[in-house]
């Protein structure tokens, strides 16, 4: 029995991460040591620097450290449901069709402006989800490989009308819709973290008290019913708060590609593949993952460099890494 | 006792049981036997709720089946599979732990794990609770799921081949856990492949040909050599001990 990295460490960890994230910065002001002072004294300090570093603070970087702990943890945790659900460790939200059903919507508003932006993408997405799910339902039950064939022919299909809008649209729109559909968080403000924040919350505590179900479904449909247990009611109670996690970030952060796929190995390398313990952990280590890519990409450079850049540079080789070493296996039965 | 009557069941065009009726009694062992694809394992499948059946009627202590709600069927009926793999790598008592899915509403508790202990205790596998299911043997993995449906504590257990992946050893370990719970008067119906363990533990019996019950009359015992034939489709020879008779290969 191999030795597991003590969890009560892992649970930890977001408190300091996101002190520090609120710190760092591209910020032309003030240096991080001068923030640093002021943020300790901020009670003695007045006048118009305090102010601004007050603002920057609080209405830059603090929703902005929120909105991407946020997305992180509910990419996350609806990726690792979706892996359970499907008993496959290569599925990702992306395979229903979500994210591109999501971008689309996106694209949609920001060309022709018919809906809010994140109400676009939102319902865009569950349509995308709903249209996979539909594919793949028989009379005999859901296949996990016919719903995600179904998952392939959506994306296929969604992208293909994403393409059409960037063509018919104008230059300048065009560019705004390349740039969200890349995942960025600089225009985190308070407004996306409140339409973000009461979905994610919602579906993140309902994927976290039916957590020890992932385990029962992941061990197959017929093992599933012999406990009693309906798999296609217990898909549909899984597969609804996860797409409502993911398309909801989708919705304020654009695509941020490879998080919802690969973090949950990260922590089964951690915690072992018990669900009862990765799904809160895939909250604190999925937050606490985007928050660091973001605090990256931030500071990194002096222009900001879309956060799905990063996320995928760090994902493809752990990615490759496991597949070699034969961590992930599918297997049909 | 569970009552099947007229009980009809097609995958698409294909009938694999043709209007089979049998009565399975409460506290008995009955073993199932029959050739490839004669319906076995389907017709336990339905019996265990498993696969939903349109033509017949199943009943369960009298109730009906299709009446009966999921969870209240699993803390009467046991099902154990013929094979599973497993695509992520719990532990053997994870894995057992889901066995008592329909006593617990949201989380397991220590009662839970102390019944899926006791589970791996009675199959005699206790050794193996951390570790990773996925990198078990087939018979392992047999065990596992056997003690799985034990900490299920149903009142009927249903197996399906429960003996195909293991040794004689454990062959012999499972037909006395088997009789252990005849004793406790739990009724057991097990597809068999091995028609002399069936002949030797078995109370009752159902034999199934292409999806019918071959009937036996009083005198016709299924160890007899015109009844063997009719199942099995050659000639086997047999040989009496104890008052039963036995297949000699």
């Amino acid at each position: 029995m191999k030795k597991r990295f003590p969890e009560v460490i892992l649970y930890l960890v977001p408190i300091p991460l996101i002190f520090v994230s609120i710190l760092f910065g591209p910020s032309e002001l003030l240096s991080i040591n001068e923030l640093a002072k002021l943020l300790i004294s901020n009670s003695k300090s007045s006048g118009e620097d305090f102010e601004v570093i007050r603002d920057i603070v609080l209405n830059i970087r603090l929703p902005r450290v929120i909105l991407a702990f946020l997305i992180g943890a509910a990419l996350t945790v609806s990726g690792n449901s979706l892996q359970a659900l499907f008993r496959n460790p290569l599925v990702s939200p992306d395979i229903l069709g979500l994210s591109a059903g999501a971008a689309f919507g996106a694209a949609f508003s920001l060309a022709y402006g018919l809906l809010p932006l994140q109400i676009s993408a939102f319902i865009s997405g569950l349509l995308a989800v709903s249209l996979s799910y539909l594919l793949a339902v028989t009379y005999r039950g859901i296949s996990t490989i016919t719903l995600i064939l179904a998952g392939i022919i959506v994306t296929s299909f969604f992208t293909a009308l994403l393409t059409i809008i960037q063509f018919l649209t104008d230059p300048f729109k065009l560019q705004s819709i390349v740039h969200w559909t890349m995942g960025n968080l600089h225009t985190a403000s308070w407004s996306k973290v409140s339409s973000a924040v009461f979905p994610i919350t919602l579906s993140l505590i309902w994927l976290m008290l039916i957590r020890w179900k992932l385990n029962i479904v992941s061990l197959g449909d017929t093992e599933t019913k012999a406990v009693g247990v309906n798999p296609d009611r217990a898909k549909l109670l899984i597969i609804i708060p996860a797409t409502l996690a993911c398309s909801s970030s989708v919705a304020v952060a654009g695509v941020v590609a490879m998080v919802g796929l690969v973090v949950p190995h990260m922590i089964r390398m951690l915690v072992g593949p018990d669900n009862i313990k990765v799904q809160p952990m895939a909250v604190v280590f999925g937050g606490s993952f985007l928050l660091c890519v973001d605090t990256i990409s931030r500071t990194l450079t002096e222009y900001e460099i879309p956060i799905s850049i990063f996320t995928i540079l760090i994902a493809a080789p752990f990615f490759v890494y496991l597949l070699k070493k034969g961590k992930i296996f599918f297997r049909e039965t | 006792m569970i009552e099947v009557k007229n009980l009809s069941f097609s995958f698409g065009d294909h009938e694999v049981l043709k209007n089979v009726s049998a009565k399975l009694y409460e506290g008995k062992f009955t073993a199932i036997l029959g050739r490839n694809g004669s319906g076995k394992s389907t017709f336990l499948k339905v019996i265990a709720g498993i696969i939903k059946y349109k033509k017949g009627e199943v009943r369960i202590f009298g109730k009906d089946l299709r009446q009966i709600k999921d969870s209240e069927r699993a803390k009467i009926i046991g099902y154990l599979p013929q094979f599973h793999t497993a695509t992520f790598p719990y532990k053997v008592l994870d894995v057992v732990l889901t066995g008592r899915a329909p006593y617990v509403f949201s989380m397991p508790k220590k009662f839970d794990i102390y019944k899926s202990e006791e589970a791996l205790d009675a199959v005699g596998i206790s050794h193996l609770v951390d570790r990773p299911y996925s990198e078990l043997s087939g018979g392992e993995r047999q065990l596992v799921m056997m003690a799985r449906v034990l900490a299920q504590e149903p009142k009927i257990l249903l197996l399906d081949e429960p003996l195909t992946h293991l040794d004689l050893t454990n062959q012999y370990h499972m037909m006395e856990l088997i009789k252990n719970h005849l004793s406790k008067g739990i009724t057991v119906i097990a597809v068999l492949h091995e028609p002399n363990m069936a002949f030797k533990y078995a109370d009752e019996f159902i034999l199934l040909k292409r999806g019918q019950i071959i009937e036996l009359s009083y005198h016709f015992k299924p160890w007899h050599q015109d009844i063997l034939k009719e199942l099995y489709d050659i000639e086997l020879n047999t040989i009496n001990f104890n008052d039963k008779a036995y297949i000699i290969p």
